[in-house]
């Protein structure tokens, strides 16, 4: 029976679970790094969800859904950077309340444009790059390459894309001017002012960036995966995203082999499900693994968690 | 022709006139010592100069030429450089990162970090200011991180450097460091201005001195020209008693009885190896170290902040050796703690909430649970009066009190507390000679009133003066015990840096051991 719960299709289908919570975690390490806590993720995924779904039905293209659902998560996150930034208002609070608010606006949003509640049309999702044949019958060779296939090869476009991004962050925030700033401004921000570097220009950055990885986050779910949008339908996706961000220690890479790990127990708890009466594991005890997961961590069992010293500290120049 | 002039520069904060239309000029190599007690406007002085804060009124003139100056980046162009009190430095970040912030070399944003370490080492080189450049600042001592911020104005390509406090933070080895330092800035055609309130410090390193008080400019001078005593009484504005006077001890009885005590570090390491002592009312004990000896974790575990692994303290014959911070308040324990903004104060709290703090518990500040803010009001009133804080209200944030005012309040409370035994740990660390004076006069009004005191302090001045036994700890033991008035400074520092072996003397059987000088209790 391990045989028929263990699959290639299980690791896919990890992969592609892992996928809007790896953009939104890499977007929520971007925000903090910079001294900015992002509870907002999830809210502004939801828009981003949104957002691709209106612009595809109304145009049919898929692609220009991406960039509005990317458009669409930078305009909510220049809310929160606005009240955080400029405001200095309190960071937890104001993503609250874009959460809140997001809630309300796809909803209205529904109603005005669709005239009902609850789902939307379905659109023509995009589809998987690469399309090879599995069948090779029983060799070796042939069930290893259905394994790769199926694992590797069988996604759409924003799944590759996240391992890019992924990848170009972590190098980005080590290498590169912007990077080492970011690093710095989360730290000290007043370091970063006396050298003559823009503590208000940084943060709105690295907030603005944060908006369009969550905002891609959603057109992913709806684009790709779902086909279309429901009420609500990032269920916590959002806050996930944050446990892996702390997970992976505020870096990039961390915060996507972490999203690669809840995204592998929501995949098993789905596929638990098949097998109900045969296995009692409940699968809620798989939904709940990442927030245990998280708790772990920032219990310091697996060494100590320790964000940016000044993130959530608004920054008032001296 | 000056390279950096102010004129009649004034800033006001609410209620302060911090600079009251001073004049400066800073001319090319040259060192200019701005000397000034507490509160006196030294830094404020300076910010203004750096572009932290705008002035009121008053010109800033760099090369005769008059600008403004808005931001450190506008000061970092104009080449001044600051290097702060409190460091501005990333913690988790290298010395390089940390050194080339700002103006990361290489090209399309990436930055060629070859070139950068091999900067920092060529900077580092030229001035002697030696330093791992891929360290991480959270591991390099307090020094090296002050080098850290010394290279990063010189990567800037500061021509004039001010150095506000150097000295507070460094032990006296890196003092001398420093000294050197910052003569060869001086040999390569910088300027330096140096704030300090330290007397010996200006005389050794000036070449001009700035006698700041209240805000204004109250004198000029040279090292040669006024000496220790002529400085002081220009910056306090008074005759400042440098050594306090006090008569004879006497003993009431023990008060403090400390026996065989452990205790371990918050690396679980032992650092207190098992030490007995006892102090008498109406004494001051002293325990000179040099720091992390082990002072810390004593003084933690007498005060109820730090659990002794075994071992047994008692005060006036009840056992506090498991009491926790609130019964050993309870119990009559005042402290006194040598960090005033980490753990003597809520720096976000105001002077009067600051100085009731331990005793918000009882009446009159709470009556069954419930504070009296007319009460607070009233405590703290009085306490400011006492004990002489200068504020405009007992409503100022303390955050925003000169240090030795901050540090005013921490002996008012814990004076005031009224309490059997006093635990002061680095009481006058940072303070003024002005301040410095007070803290030990009310030090010395609490042996007088019969209260047992226990001093822990890195000052040997400050042991010698104010002790009337001396417990010489090293590496967690106490190996020496001298009656004050029969030993030196230099004896002192013998025993401190492990010079007696670290054999363990009880101080009662007198054992003979070979001194460098003469003034041991043999
Ligand atoms: N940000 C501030 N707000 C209000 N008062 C301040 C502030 N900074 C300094 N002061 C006051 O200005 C005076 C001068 O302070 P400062 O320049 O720090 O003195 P110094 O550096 O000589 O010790 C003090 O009375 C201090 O309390
Ligand atoms: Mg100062």
């Amino acid at each position: 029976m391990l045989g028929s719960i263990i699959t290639p299709d299980l690791f896919a289908s990890a992969l592609r679970m892992a996928t809007p919570l790896a953009l939104a975690a890499i977007g929520g390490t971007i925000c903090e790094r910079s001294g900015v806590v992002n509870i907002a993720l999830e809210g502004i995924m939801l828009c981003g969800a949104f957002a691709g779904v209106a612009v595809t039905l109304a145009i049919g293209n898929p692609w220009l859904g991406i960039i509005a659902a990317m458009l669409a998560g930078v305009a909510i996150a220049a809310i929160h950077a606005f009240t955080s930034i400029n405001l200095r208002s309190d960071q937890v609070v104001s993503g609250t309340a874009i959460n809140i608010l997001a809630l309300g606006v796809t909803g209205f949003l529904m109603e005005i444009m669709y005239g009902h509640p609850g789902t939307t049309e379905a659109i023509t999702t995009i589809k998987p790059i690469f399309r090879f044949a599995s069948e090779s019958g029983n060799s070796f060779l042939g069930t290893v390459w259905h394994w790769i296939n199926t694992i590797f090869l069988s996604h759409t476009p924003i799944v590759y894309l996240t391992i890019l991004i992924a990848v170009v962050a972590q190098w980005a925030m080590y290498n590169t001017r912007w990077g080492l700033r970011l690093r710095a401004l989360g730290e000290h921000p007043r370091a970063v002012d006396t050298v003559g570097v823009s503590v208000l220009k940084g943060r709105w950055v690295a907030v603005l960036m944060s908006g369009a990885l969550a905002g891609l986050a959603g057109a992913n779910l709806t684009l790709e995966q779902v086909g279309s949008f429901t009420e609500n339908m990032t269920n916590g996706r959002g806050f996930i995203a944050l446990a892996a961000n702390i997970f992976g220690r505020w870096t990039p890479m961390g915060s996507y082999e972490a999203s690669l790990l809840f995204g592998f127990a929501d995949a098993l708890q789905i596929k638990l499900q098949i097998f109900r009466g045969q296995i009692n594991i409940p699968s809620q005890f798989f939904l709940m693994l990442p927030y245990v997961l998280t708790v772990v961590v920032l219990a310091g069992v697996v060494g100590r968690a320790v964000g940016p010293a000044s993130v959530g500290k608004p920054y008032e120049k001296g | 022709m000056p390279l950096l002039e102010l004129r009649e520069i004034t800033k006001v904060f609410p209620g302060v006139l911090a600079n009251d239309r001073v004049s400066i000029r800073l001319e090319r190599g040259e060192i200019v010592a701005l000397l000034g007690e507490n509160g006196a406007g030294k830094s404020t002085l300076m910010n203004v100069v750096y572009g932290l804060l705008t002035a009121d009124g008053g010109e800033i003139l760099v090369d005769d030429k008059p600008v403004r100056i808005k931001s450190p980046r506008q000061a970092i162009d104009l080449g001044i450089g600051m290097v702060h009190q409190h460091f501005m430095l990333i913690e988790p970040l290298t010395v390089t990162e940390n050194i080339v912030l700002g103006r990361e070399p290489g090209h399309y944003g990436i930055i060629d970090f070859t070139t950068a370490r091999e900067r920092v080492r060529e900077i580092s080189e030229r001035y002697g200011l030696k330093v791992d450049p891929d360290a991480k600042i959270i591991d390099l001592s307090v020094g090296m991180q002050q080098r850290v911020e010394i290279l990063k104005a010189l990567y800037q390509g500061v021509r004039v450097l001010i150095l506000d406090e150097p000295t507070a933070v460094l032990t006296p080895q890196e003092v001398t460091e420093l000294f050197t330092v910052v003569r060869s800035l001086v040999d390569e055609g910088l300027s330096v201005v140096f704030i300090t309130h330290k007397l010996e410090e200006v005389v050794a390193i000036a070449d001009r001195i700035l006698v700041m008080r209240d805000g204004i400019v109250v004198g000029e001078t040279t090292p040669g020209a006024t000496d220790e005593v002529g400085l002081a009484r220009m910056m306090v504005g008074r005759d400042v008693v440098l050594r306090v006077e006090k008569g004879a001890g006497t003993c009431g009885g023990t008060v403090l009885a400390v026996e065989d005590v452990h205790v371990h570090d918050d690396r679980s390491l032992e650092a207190v190896k098992g030490i007995s002592f006892s102090v008498c009312g109406g004494e001051i004990l002293a325990i000179a170290g040099v720091d992390g000896n082990g002072q810390r974790e004593l003084v933690e575990s007498i005060v109820g902040l730090r659990r002794p692994s075994s071992g047994r303290i008692e005060l006036k014959g009840k056992d506090i050796t498991h009491a926790n911070a609130r019964a050993s308040i309870e119990a009559g324990v005042s402290h006194i703690p040598e960090d005033r903004r980490r753990r003597g104060l809520v720096l976000e709290f105001n002077l009067a909430e600051n100085i009731i703090l331990g005793d918000h518990r009882r009446p009159p500040v709470a009556r069954r649970g419930i504070m009296h803010p007319r009460a607070i009001t009233a405590v703290a009133r009085k306490r400011i009066a006492d004990y002489d804080i200068r504020t405009p209200s007992e409503r100022v944030l303390a955050e925003n009190l000169s240090g030795g005012n901050q540090q005013k309040v921490v002996v008012a409370r814990e004076i005031g507390r009224d309490p059997e035994l006093l635990v002061a740990a680095q009481p006058t660390r940072g303070l003024d000679v002005g301040a410095i004076e007070f803290v030990h006069r009310q030090i010395l009004r609490e042996r007088s009133a019969g209260k047992a005191i226990l001093l822990v302090s890195l000052e040997l001045e400050e042991v010698l003066s104010l002790a009337d036994r001396i417990l010489v700890i090293y590496e967690g033991l106490i190996v020496k015990e001298f009656a004050a008035s029969k030993t030196d400074a230099e004896t002192l520092g013998y025993y401190m840096t492990g010079g007696g072996g670290s054999k363990l003397d009880t101080g009662t059987g007198a054992r003979q051991i070979a001194t460098p000088s003469a003034g041991g209790d043999q």
